[in-house]
């Protein structure tokens, strides 16, 4: 167990640093960062699901400005790390374990948002340091302050991630013996329901005139070709 | 004259990759933009110049990540005009920097993060949904292509037209590209939700006619999402239903059947 909750931390941790600090390649998009830690501890198509579930769910907040949106990453990659140990741990497979770590996720990534905001606000630190690197002619040591805002959003990342994790496993197997039943019933719906109401809330967000329109007309002509074909 | 070489040019493009890493609350972008460009003003200004000139670049600066390659081309363009005593005295380079990066902000903004972003992940998701597990890389292929163009080509434009780059940006029209791609991202999630609830109903083997009630629910939850309702609670409020509505169903199937 020790050994994966280290590589999810890994993955968390580079994953987290791709969110805003660097390159922005986009591995830290849940599609991406939830089957890149299933893969690593061995159960990729557990993150696929849970890709797929949470890809669209913050999608709608952009990271405009000083806007810090919440930390899906961490979300995706800490109920995939949840999933796999657990269903290790209790010996159980399906998607309701998957579900039930999603949805003790989705609210503990909440912290995430906090933790982000607050490396923001200590990096605020890092600017008076750079001036009085420049009053000293130090222009190597003014390059160091910038470098050093890393370890805020690092830490912010693995914060996050293990929050959500320990979080998890303490509120998972105690959930599970009472809930394993009732989650039988909905589960393929919730699954089904999780990508349609962030793409629901995309709709309802984007700055396009008849995005409604639009919407209605393409859903209700793939869902008629599909019925015919 | 002084110029920049393509050398030094390649590594402040590699050091904009890192242009966010102590993103702030005060100055947003500008300690990164100042580290970018750093290695390209060593080379122009030498001393109490540099220590000068450095510090007209720690200030405040924001714009989006994907379109500052082009302004850090453009303003090294107007600091080498600048070092040789070409520049054109009409305009300063500070106010360059500022008069440009709103804008490019809010261009990237609407055409990555609202455009581009949904509509890869749109694509992307049909082949999830498969469960096909190179999706990811689908992902990455299909996002990164455009704004690995925009970092590496618009630098270069940048670097090459200094001022005038803004030209290329309008020639280009960007925001009517930020349009056409979130009106295509629609289009696609149009399609994806019927193709996830067409599989559904078929998994489930109900009648498939069922699925085009789902466009009422979605439509509301878009638009108490419009009005300002938290995702979170749109979650919660659906999973909760769904999972209740499951239960009593659940019930009322053992009931009959007993």
């Amino acid at each position: 167990m020790a050994i994966s909750l280290a590589f999810g931390a890994l993955i968390s941790l580079i994953c987290g640093l791709d969110r805003v600090a660097i390159l922005q390649i986009m591995i830290s998009r849940p599609i991406v960062a939830a089957p890149l830690t299933a893969l690593a501890l061995g159960e990729p198509l557990i993150g696929l699901q849970i890709g797929v579930m949470v890809e669209f769910l913050w999608l709608a907040r952009l990271p405009v400005g000083a806007a810090v949106p919440p930390d899906d990453t961490q979300v995706a990659i800490a109920s995939s790390v949840l999933a796999i140990v657990l269903g290790r741990t209790l010996n159980v497979s399906g998607i309701e374990l998957l579900l039930l770590c999603l949805l003790i996720a989705i609210p503990l990534g909440k912290v995430g948002q906090y933790f982000d905001h607050y490396a923001r606000q200590y990096n605020v630190r890092l600017i008076k340091q750079v001036d009085l690197a420049l009053d000293r002619g130090s222009l190597m040591g003014a390059e160091f302050q910038h470098l050093r805002g890393l370890t805020s959003f690092s830490l912010a990342s693995i914060g996050t991630y293990a929050i959500v994790v320990l979080g998890g496993l303490l509120i998972v197997p105690f959930l599970w013996p009472l809930l394993q039943q009732s989650l039988s019933h909905s589960s393929a719906w919730i699954q089904l329901a999780l990508p349609l109401v962030g793409i629901a809330v995309i709709l309802g967000t984007i700055n396009v005139s008849r995005a409604i329109t639009l919407f209605c007309a393409s859903f209700c002509m793939s869902f008629l070709l599909m019925w015919l074909v | 004259m002084m110029t920049i070489s393509w050398k030094t040019r390649l590594y402040i493009w590699f050091r904009l990759l890192l242009l966010q890493a102590s993103w702030n609350f005060e100055r947003l972008q500008g300690i990164g933009f100042f580290y970018s460009l750093l290695p390209g003003l060593r080379k122009l200004y030498k001393d109490e110049k540099l220590l000068d000139v450095s510090r007209k670049y720690v200030g405040y600066f924001n714009t989006h990540v994907y379109l500052a390659p082009m302004v850090a081309g453009a303003v090294l363009k107007l600091e080498e005009d600048q070092a040789s005593g070409t520049a054109d005295p009409a305009l300063e380079v500070d106010d360059f920097k500022e008069m440009v990066a709103a804008p490019y902000a809010a261009i990237g903004d609407a055409l990555f993060w609202g455009g581009l972003r949904p509509l890869a992940a749109g694509i992307t998701l049909f082949f999830a949904i498969k469960g096909i597990l190179w999706a990811p890389l689908i992902f990455i292929l299909i996002y990164n292509l455009v704004p690995t163009w925009f970092r590496t080509i618009f630098f270069v434009r940048g670097y090459r037209q200094g001022m005038a780059s803004v030209e290329f940006i309008q020639k280009h029209r960007l925001p009517d590209w930020a349009i056409h791609t979130k009106e295509t991202a629609i289009v696609i999630l149009g399609g994806l939700s019927a193709f996830m609830v067409f599989s559904h109903l078929n998994q489930q083997q109900l009648p498939s006619w069922l699925g085009l009630l789902t466009l009422v629910p979605m439509v509301m939850l878009g638009v108490v999402a419009r009005k300002g309702l938290s995702t979170l609670l749109l979650v919660f409020i659906t999973v909760t239903s769904i999972f209740f509505i499951g239960l009593f169903w659940a019930d009322m199937v053992y009931l009959i059947a007993s």
